[in-house]
């Protein structure tokens, strides 16, 4: 039997590509996402090795940095070879135009020279002496900074200090600093400008002969409890698990859609198995006559199986190596902290799993095929007539398809009115995959009248091929099915996340405009202290002596004793929605709660409710008003008037100052006048609700191509599917080709049919995905306890459609020339 | 023989050959063949196996094309024609039957009748259309799929079919082939009507003695040469000439 197969195998090579190439897509997805993460991983291990070589043992602080005496008491202790101590804080950068770079303060570091140096450079040299600097080689490039520039940062005490830049450095793995971005100073000079007390580091290095274990001994005894001490290799460890984290979370992202990806070639290979055991019906039933007995039969099929699914996962392996490294090469351009340099690793379980993985589906998919094909009569070998497959909708699939589909829904439905929050969505997500196995069960018995209903402008359109092709799509309705819910899956899920995005968009644009009734926003650089940053306090009355500026209001917002408390901007624009009570009862020993507050205090209008402060102690305030949570801009928890704010929190800066030009088509005129009056204050960020918005729609966009990108692979497979099952079914209808062509259809018209064919498959397949991922879009939005939209973006979803129509001709193209160059004598002699 | 370029000939064939492969693989399935076949008669080819009786039919229908010589279907010159061409010709001025295979699963008897009228775009002649339906007292199953048709019924309906079109002439290839006796004679009655009553050009090949004497004339093939001819055909007379071309 194996010589059986092996010469079935070669006789239907070209038959079983398609085949292959969907499991090798498969598969290279899910090795791909191995390799990937797999090369970041050793990447960043071997640059924590090659630091932790440097470094003996690092002292850092549990909460408080480490002082300038605990230093110098390491320094002197017995063993330490040398120690450095290492600054970080806040040192703005300017850009060329004069601002503070980013909406987050540039991080100040130091950078040590000799053998504690960690620092990796990309050119230059380490900053020597208080006049030179370095810079990270992100920001250098997007601020437009080289080597020899003079750059200019912020002090303490918000003075602009010159440096030369001497160097570009790599922060290599650091989150935070690849962030915030790094300007980096000798020590003495980092202390200086970000003015921070003592180190967040100290590393030693140790004397010869004295191993870091007892280094570490010695300097624990020392220091005693007050600070983690660890050797270089635990450093190295504890960053590599923190890195590691993220890098668990993308990794379960990828495989979510290499899961897609492989339920979709489990489909295809399992109507191509079906499809080929119809067609070797006789052949079977010939194996049978002369002695094959049913187990025979069945493992001559579940090997054929495995000996594609182990070839295919092979290359599906490669085909991994050359997607890993193409993402690698993508992440590195879009600034994610990736290693540079790293080579590919294809480790033993990327292997394992690529090919257990791609094996154990196709055989799998392979099974019932193979089932069938023990069904095979003997006397079927004497038939002159393959019997065309008829299908009837049994009352078992109905029942199922019905239980799953009920099933699904009412799961959908809990999630909605019962379950909130991550529950509810996954619970609604989970609805969803139960009712589309039920979609997949009725899938044969809706298939009939979906592609009527598909077909019925193709035939009033295109005569007689346009007719013979709709018939032809139903009339395998089991076989079209599964080839058409291939496409569906795809197609669902990208429905779904237009409808999430495009509705979530238009959430946040409204809640945009309701947070954004005025024309600027001044909000003060973050990262210079803890919470909430605040801009100089003359900033407001600066704005309002410009003659430009209509609206000056600020907001006074502080984070003190585990509470925000807030003033409400002038203005009529700033009248949140209000629950219960009333605003205009806010005055003196007054406060409006935000409605989350409310509900966490278990108060209502009328209640007295204690407050911490800082100039006036604790005291008791009068609940007058509850205010709505916004859907996006959240209601600061406690709410009272100007006086009573700066009587319990003495004068402090604004958080926010919003401003509305006077004349409103000027604008740009106001723009520039505002900007002119911030120059003074380098760290003030101005920004318009169009910057922001574009900043939201770009992050919106970008997400929305990664998640297509993605689910591409998955689409692509489907599309193998179309193309598989349609070359399979010219290969059938070789005779009804011919006769077709010998009563007079011309070669265009014979392509034309098939492409019709295809058409109507593509349709009713991305029809189905359409609704489904509309209404589960929905299910999904209505999860999310926020006020949420709901969009269906129209253009998009109508596009879906046509493109997966064009998509299934698209398939058809070789399928349909093959059948149209087909000798007429030939195929009518064939049997 | 006598080559009759009678005016009124549906199909003429002159210096007819085919050859399949090169070289010393060359098959030459027709050597040259002269024939034609009279509008109105109803003509079979006859000739044992290899003989080259379905290649000359494959080539008179512009089904296959020819090595040279030419093939005049009325006025048209159908060696000379593209496939378009070809393909537009067999639509208008020729029907088929062939021996097995002859009609689409997908469509009912009355659909499949209909068929190369649809191709072509033609509106079916109502009164043409009764009375083949009558003639071939396939009447109440009409609107019945082929599965649900025996096979006489089955090409019963592709004679129907080849008959709708009013075509120049029908090529049948084996028609009766693969039916029992009883079918056969019902089916090539039917065609001997047809060309009585219709006045329908009918070229069929066939094997068998039987099926060839319902035909006018007989021609008859060996090694891809035209070597005799049997007007007005009896089973005996056929059978006889038969057993002098393999002796």
């Amino acid at each position: 039997m194996l010589r059986t197969t092996l010469a079935g195998l070669v006789a239907h090579r070209l038959r079983l590509l398609l085949t292959s190439l969907a499991i090798t897509l498969g598969v290279g997805f899910i090795a791909g996402t191995f390799v990937l993460t797999d090369t970041i991983e050793q990447g960043f291990r071997q640059l924590f090795t090659a630091d932790a070589d440097k470094v003996a043992v690092a002292v850092t602080p549990k909460d408080e940095n480490i002082p300038e005496e605990v230093l110098a008491k390491l320094k002197t202790l017995p063993g330490v070879a040398g120690a450095q101590g290492l600054v970080r804080g806040t040192a703005p950068l300017l850009d060329r135009s004069g601002r503070a770079a980013g909406s987050t303060a540039t991080s100040g570091v130091s950078v040590v020279a000799g053998p504690l140096d960690r620092t990796n450079y990309v050119s230059g040299h380490a900053p020597a002496g208080p006049g030179e600097a370095v810079l990270d080689e992100n920001t250098a490039r997007t601020r437009q900074f080289q080597v020899g520039d003079t750059i200019t940062v912020l002090d303490l005490a918000e003075k602009r200090r010159q440096f030369s830049l001497v160097g570009i450095i790599d922060v290599g793995v650091d989150q935070s600093l690849a962030f915030t971005g790094a300007v980096g100073f000798d020590t003495a000079t980092a202390l200086e400008m970000t003015g921070a007390k003592g180190y967040h580091e100290v590393d030693l290095a140790a004397a010869a002969g004295v191993s870091p274990e007892t280094l570490k001994k010695a300097v624990s005894e020392a220091l005693g409890q007050t600070y983690t001490i660890r050797t270089g290799e635990e450093l190295a460890q504890r960053l590599a698990a923190e890195s590691n984290l993220e890098l668990d979370y993308l990794v379960l992202v990828l495989l979510l859609f290499g899961c897609v990806a492989m339920f979709v070639a489990a489909l295809v290979i399992y109507n191509t198995f079906n499809i080929l055991v119809a067609q070797r019906t006789r052949e079977m039933a010939l194996l049978r006559c002369i002695g094959a007995t049913r187990g025979q039969v069945f493992r001559s099929i579940l090997l054929e199986s495995a000996i594609v699914g182990l070839i295919s996962s092979a290359l599906g392996l490669l085909v991994g190596l050359g997607l890993g490294a193409l993402a690698l090469n993508v992440m590195g351009r879009f600034d994610a902290p990736v290693p540079a340099g790293a080579s590919l690793a294809l480790t033993p379980r990327t292997i394992v799993l690529g090919l257990v993985v791609g094996l154990l589906v196709t055989v799998v998919a392979a099974v019932l095929p193979a089932r069938g094909a023990t069904r095979v009569a003997p006397i079927a070998a004497l038939r002159s007539q393959v019997e065309e497959q008829t299908f009837r909708a049994g009352l078992v699939r109905s029942i199922v398809a019905g239980l799953l589909l009920a099933g699904g829904l009412g799961l959908t439905a809990v999630a909605i009115w019962v379950l909130d929050g991550d529950a509810g969505l996954l619970t609604a997500m989970g609805g969803g995959a139960v009712f589309f196995l039920g979609v997949i069960v009725i899938g044969p018995i809706l298939m009939s009248p979906l592609s009527a209903f598909a077909g019925w402008v193709p035939r009033k359109v295109f005569g007689v091929p346009g007719r013979l092709a709709v018939d032809n799509s139903r009339r395998n309705p089991k076989r079209a099915a599964t080839t058409t819910v291939a496409l569906t899956i795809g197609v669902t899920l990208m429905t779904l996340i237009s409808v999430i995005t495009a509705s979530t968009r238009e959430t946040v644009v409204g809640s945009l405009d309701e947070q954004f009734p005025v024309d600027f926003m001044i909000t003060a650089q973050y990262g210079r202290e803890d919470g909430t940053p605040l801009l100089p306090s003359e900033v407001p009355a600066t704005l309002r002596a410009l003659p430009e500026a209509g609206l000056v209001a600020e907001l006074r917002q502080i984070d003190h004793g585990g509470v925000t408390v807030g003033t409400l901007p002038d203005g009529a624009a700033f009248r949140p929605e209000v629950r219960s009570g009333s605003l205009a009862a806010l005055g003196p020993g007054a406060v409006a709660l935000s409605e989350n507050q409310a509900k966490d205090l278990g108060v209502r209008v009328g209640d007295t409710v204690p407050l911490d402060t800082t100039e006036a102690g604790k005291v008791d305030l009068k609940v007058v008003a509850v205010i709505a949570d916004g859907s996006f801009n959240q209601a600061l928890p406690y709410t009272v008037t100007l006086p009573d704010f700066e009587k319990y929190y003495g004068t402090v800066g604004p958080a926010r100052v919003y401003v509305k030009a006077k004349d409103p088509a000027a604008a740009d005129a106001a723009r520039r006048a505002v900007e002119s009056a911030l120059v003074a204050y380098p760290t003030a960020q101005l920004s318009s609700a169009a910057e922001v918005r574009g900043e939201f729609d770009e992050a919106f966009d970008m997400m929305f191509t990664i998640f297509a990108a993605l689910l591409g692979l998955a689409i692509l497979i489907s599309l193998l599917g179309i193309a598989n099952t349609l070359s399979l079914s010219v290969h059938e209808r070789t005779r009804e080709s011919a006769l077709l062509r010998a009563l007079g259809l011309t070669r265009p018209q014979l392509r034309g049919m098939l492409s019709i064919e295809a058409l109507v498959l593509g349709l009713v397949g991305a029809m189905v995905g359409v609704v489904i991922g509309v209404a589960f879009g929905w299910a999904a939005l209505q999860t999310i306890p926020n006020e949420t939209v709901f969009v269906v973006p129209v253009g998009q979803v109508l596009l879906y459609l046509v493109l997966s129509a064009l998509a299934g001709m698209l398939a058809a193209v070789l399928p349909a020339r093959r059948a149209a160059n087909a000798s007429i004598v030939g195929s009518l002699a064939s049997s | 023989m006598t080559m009759t370029t009678d005016v009124r000939a549906a199909v003429v064939a002159r210096g007819l050959s085919k050859i399949y492969g090169q070289g010393d693989a060359a098959v030459h399935a027709l050597r040259g063949i002269d024939v034609s076949f009279a509008t109105g008669a109803f003509t079979a080819i006859m000739g044992p196996s290899g003989s080259g009786k379905s290649t000359l039919m494959h080539c008179l229908a512009g089904l296959d094309t020819v090595s040279s010589g030419h093939v005049h279907i009325g006025d048209a010159d159908i060696t000379t024609l593209s496939d378009k061409q070809l393909t537009l010709l067999r639509r208008e001025r020729i029907g088929f039957v062939f021996q097995a295979f002859n009609l689409l699963p997908t469509l009912t008897a009355l659909q499949n009748i209909r068929l190369p009228l649809e191709i072509a775009g033609r509106q079916a002649d109502q009164v043409l259309m009764d009375r083949v339906v009558e003639t071939v007292g396939l009447r109440d199953r009409l609107t019945h799929k082929p599965s649900q048709l025996s096979g006489g019924q089955q090409q019963r309906v592709a004679v129907a079919r080849a008959l709708i079109s009013k075509p120049q002439v029908i090529f049948a290839d084996e028609p009766t082939g693969n039916l029992d006796s009883r079918s056969g004679a019902e089916v090539l009655s039917f065609l001997r009507r047809s060309v009585r009553e219709l006045g329908q050009t009918i070229v069929m090949v066939t094997h068998d003695p039987l099926a060839a004497s319902y035909a006018d004339r007989v021609v008859f093939l060996r090694d891809g040469l035209l070597v005799s001819e049997v007007t007005q055909p009896t089973p005996q007379s056929v059978h006889d000439m038969l057993l002098k071309l393999e002796a």
